[in-house]
């Protein structure tokens, strides 16, 4: 746990290239229906080799927005077949890995997940899987850069008993990576050490101490 | 004594349904979790706790040192004394 006060807001921009521009405006404003807010039009500044550049937003809620490079007369760096506009993988990267990289979207309700899936579906982008995980059900795709897009819902509100747990999680796994050798099943044997040194007390704990010790 | 601790939420509330089933099991808690022990070895049916496989592959929180998983698949979770 953290005694700081925590003062951020949320996503002001998450930003990635791109080299079609055109398969990007239609993908998130045209398909899913993500207004454009924002643009900078630019010519190259600053390192002798920048090109001309537009940066472009769209809105994913909540005034939090994905936003885009354009670099005109730039090629795609990647030629691998494999990845996306932003980074390419050998032959040698499992595919677990290259897919772990996504950016999630929250929608409140199974009817608002199922709207995006029909947009989905009627475009080039269909959903590729729809998944119940732990606490959330998700629908992917990835865009026209590639990029893995997820947009998912709460199945339930998460409790303090899972943030209680999160942290217990994040401090047995402090511990084991200190050590040679890290695995989840060191990672659960510390962890049920902190459980039976924390856990017990954490019902006595007042509202709002969750989790410390 | 090999035990096994499962947090109680929603989903995992038939691993400790089903784990009380078996006389030879007990059930108890530890603040929000569940702690589940016995004697000799603890066998979980997946099917009869009704958990999906990102529930169930993801329900242990904490196992001690003198226990160990030696199955956890799609068809059961057994710990055994280590």
């Amino acid at each position: 746990m953290t005694s700081l006060d925590h003062r951020v807001k949320g996503v002001d921009h998450a930003a990635f290239p791109t080299f079609d521009p055109a398969g990007t405006v239609h993908f998130y404003r045209d398909v899913l229906g993500f207004p454009v807010v924002h643009s900078i039009c630019a010519v190259g500044w600053g390192p002798e080799d920048h090109p001309d550049f537009i940066h472009f937003f769209f809105d994913i809620g909540d005034g939090d927005r994905i936003a885009f490079f354009y670099y005109f007369g730039a090629e795609a760096f990647n030629q691998t077949g494999r990845g996306d506009a932003y980074a390419g993988f050998g032959p040698e990267v499992p595919l677990y890995f290259i897919r772990s990289r996504h950016l999630a979207i929250h929608v409140d309700s199974y009817e608002d997940l199922m709207e995006y899936r029909r947009r989905l579906d009627a475009s080039r982008w269909p959903v590729e899987m729809q998944i119940q995980h732990e606490t959330i059900e998700s629908i992917y795709t990835h865009d026209p850069n590639g990029y893995l897009v997820e947009i998912t819902r709460a199945m339930r509100p998460v409790t303090p008993a899972e943030d209680l747990d999160a942290n217990l999680t994040i401090d047995a796994l402090l511990d084991v990576v200190a050590e040679p050798g890290p695995s989840l099943a060191k990672l659960l044997a510390r962890k049920a050490e902190l459980i039976v040194e924390r856990a017990a007390q954490w019902e006595l704990a007042p509202a709002g101490d969750e989790g410390r010790p | 004594m090999t035990a096994l601790y499962v947090l109680d939420v929603p989903e995992n509330t038939g691993i400790a349904t089903v784990a009380a089933e078996d006389p030879a099991v007990s059930v108890g808690r530890i603040g929000p979790y569940f702690e589940i022990t016995a004697s000799g070895a603890i066998t979980i049916d997946r099917r009869a706790t009704g958990c999906r496989h990102a529930v169930w592959y993801s329900a242990v929180a904490g196992l001690p040192r003198d226990s160990r998983i030696t199955q956890h698949d799609k068809n059961a979770l057994r710990v055994e004394p280590a």
